[in-house]
């Protein structure tokens, strides 16, 4: 049966999330929850796991944000036999029935918005909506993603920022070893799932139309690592999709403007709340 | 001691701004570099060099396996090998070794070698590597299940190679409906496996439980004694007998008449391979996945520079190449075997941009002077050196 602990971290003012473990068939996954209002499922791009940031933070004054690290990543455990984005479909069910959420909004940036993705695609009812953030997932020759697992740390920063000084001031100081052995466990697992196909299912492109949830699709202007051309062909593909451009931001989305991603996040969430009584979110 | 000669066959027609212009010669180093010609040229000079290498008294002619790299022209080593198998008669012909972390079919490797087996009559070594880091950049192999695909290969070939029925192979990484080995190889069981370490103590564990060679790679003579003493232990915890013909050392060489002339000319050709040859990021080296937790915190606390950081002069301090006279090759491989224990000697002496005069003199001022003071070091009491 599940269990969450919970121990303190973190400060907000919509009330302190709280850092927990969930246990799920295959391990622990280590998450934070926060806020109030209909639930959020946040699933986190290749970097960013294991912390709550301001963006979780601005978006937790309007809803009850849950913000799991993925199998390897972060504080979860290895879940060693899970192979590929499939398989983490599956694992995101079995993490929503454990929260003992019922149809929650599901927000996910970059490889979590593929996650994201797949799992509307297999589960169209089982999400209250779908919002997708510079995702990955979609495989367009004409427009290759960035190869991260290629790149220095110096050259990540430089791919993932409009403007790189905002990253200096993210992450001051030279890494220790832990630093560099955690970082390396994230991309480990990150490799695992979107080494080959490269952060993608060649199949997922003739699947979308499947999706039935209020779908948002937002892409930061200067994205350097996924070409808006994905954000633009999934707005495409997915019936009824809203598109939305945040100008003047890289690839780093939510780490490089909080405040414009939790904002254009929020209103969509907010109009799927006041346009759905019956189907939107709920727990 | 048994002695090897080993070659990369690198490319060493670098264009000028190669420092400043190209993080690598491997990977993303554009292929307009390779003159068609001269690329030519290149594969017959090395060729020659490898079957001169039996002539002069070594006991295996080595080479080894590389892809989209001007560090080693060598994609597929069993070309290599077969090329040579017809040409010389007494020498092993070493593959060190068939990348098989990153083939895609591990039979083929199993139905080459035994094909090799028989083109020298019986006298192939069979090394097995993982690839290096770029080589799953340049494959699309996930790196993730490099040690898995490893292992898996591994035991399916030796299973190939003895099975006298056909069989079913599944495992997770590779699945055959039938596995049935036409030909078989000449040698009994198989031939010999050799497969390189650097520091894993389950690479170690490994080796010495399958009776396999250990080969260590270019690093700080510490570092590659910490590794021989493990694998050492390895085995003698096994309750068997360690014969130091299964510690091989490699090892860069350069011999020219004086010391003096030895530095001379050959510091620019160990540059070449340590500062250009080996330049190569850290993602390059070592993707996501390919180095378990433990050996990556191993590898980050044993504070070993990169190869470009690493001067001339710390690279021979730290026994990553031995340069010089005769006498003094000899006395520095003898005071290197001393500490490590080794029995056997790969020794790369077609060094980074290495011209063909220098390279022939170095080699044969390595045989007739350096190779019999060595020869009667690194052998067992009961075993005979060059099995």
């Amino acid at each position: 049966m599940t269990q969450v602990t919970t121990s303190e971290a973190g400060q907000g003012v919509s009330g302190p999330p709280t850092e927990g473990f969930l246990e799920i068939a295959g391990g622990r996954v280590h998450l934070f929850r926060g806020g109030g209002g209909a639930p959020v499922l946040f699933l986190h791009a290749a970097g960013g796991a294991g912390r709550w940031h301001e963006f979780h933070e601005l978006l937790s004054r309007r809803f009850e944000v849950f913000a799991p690290d993925h199998p390897g990543f972060g504080g979860s455990d290895e879940f060693p036999e899970l192979e590929g984005v499939d398989d983490l479909v599956f694992h995101y069910l079995d993490v929503i029935e454990a929260l003992g959420l019922e149809r929650p909004h599901v927000v996910g940036a970059s490889f979590g918005g593929w996650v994201a993705a797949e799992l509307a695609v297999a589960r169209p009812d089982a999400i209250g909506s779908l919002t997708l953030l510079g995702a990955a997932g979609l495989r367009l020759p004409k427009h290759p993603a960035a190869d991260l697992f290629l790149m220095t740390p110096e050259q990540v920063v430089g791919a993932l920022f409009k403007d790189p000084a905002r990253a200096s001031a993210l992450f001051p100081g030279a890494p220790s070893v832990d630093d560099v052995l955690a970082a390396y466990r994230d991309m480990t697992a990150m490799a695992r799932f979107s080494w080959y196909p490269f952060l993608s299912n060649p199949k997922l492109e003739r699947r979308v139309h499947r999706i039935t949830a209020r779908t948002l699709v937002a892409c930061p202007s200067e994205d350097k690592v996924i070409p808006v051309a994905h954000g633009e062909r999934y707005a495409e593909l997915i019936p009824q999709a809203r598109f939305s451009q945040i100008e003047d931001c890289g690839h780093a989305m939510y780490f490089e403007r909080p405040e414009e991603f939790a904002q254009v996040v929020t209103e969509f969430l907010a109009d799927v709340e006041a346009g759905t009584q019956l189907s939107g979110a709920s727990r | 001691m048994k002695f090897v000669f080993f070659h990369l066959m690198p490319y060493p027609y670098l264009p000028d701004d190669f420092d400043e212009s190209y993080p690598s010669p491997s990977l993303t180093f554009p292929n307009k570099h390779f003159d068609r010609e001269l690329g030519n040229r290149l594969y017959h000079r090395y060729l020659d060099e490898l079957e001169n290498a039996e002539k002069l008294g070594f006991d295996g002619i080595a080479v080894n396996e590389h892809h989209q790299s001007a560090y080693g022209l060598m994609p597929s080593p069993n070309i290599m090998a077969a090329a040579l198998a017809r040409r010389t008669e007494r020498a092993q012909i070493m593959v060190l070794g068939n990348a098989i972390g990153i083939r895609g079919n591990p039979l083929r490797v199993a139905e080459e070698i035994a094909m090799l087996d028989h083109l020298s009559n019986g006298r192939v070594v069979s090394g097995f590597v993982r690839g290096i880091g770029w080589e799953y950049f340049a494959s699309g192999v996930n790196p993730t299940r490099s040690r898995d695909r490893f292992n898996e290969a591994h035991d399916l070939i030796i299973k190939a190679w003895t099975s006298e029925e056909p069989f079913q192979w599944i495992s997770p990484n590779y699945e055959y409906r039938y596995v049935n080995l036409w030909p078989r190889p000449v040698q009994e069981p198989h031939p010999p496996i050799y497969i390189p370490g650097a520091g894993s103590t389950e690479t170690m564990k490994f080796v010495a439980e399958h009776g396999h060679t250990y080969m260590s790679v270019y690093a700080p003579t510490p570092l590659v004694r910490r590794w021989f003493d493990g694998h050492r232990q390895a085995v003698e915890e096994l309750g068997m007998e360690h014969d130091p013909v299964k510690s091989a050392f490699s090892v860069p060489i350069y011999v020219a008449e004086t010391d003096e002339k030895a530095h001379r000319e050959g510091r620019q050709h160990i540059e070449w391979l340590f500062h250009r040859g080996l330049k190569q990021s850290f993602p390059q080296v070592y993707p996501p996945g390919y180095m378990s937790p433990g050996s990556m915190r191993g590898m980050l606390m044993s504070g070993m520079k990169p190869y470009t950081e690493t001067s001339y002069e710390e690279l021979l301090a730290g026994g990553y190449a031995v340069v010089g006279s005769p006498e003094t090759v000899t006395a520095r491989l003898t005071e290197l075997q001393a500490q490590l224990g080794f029995g056997q000697l790969i020794g790369l002496f077609s060094i980074g941009d290495i011209t063909s005069d220098e390279m022939s003199r170095s080699m044969e001022l390595f045989a007739n002077q350096v190779m019999p003071a060595l020869r009667p070091l690194g052998v067992a009491n009961r075993v005979t050196a060059a099995s």
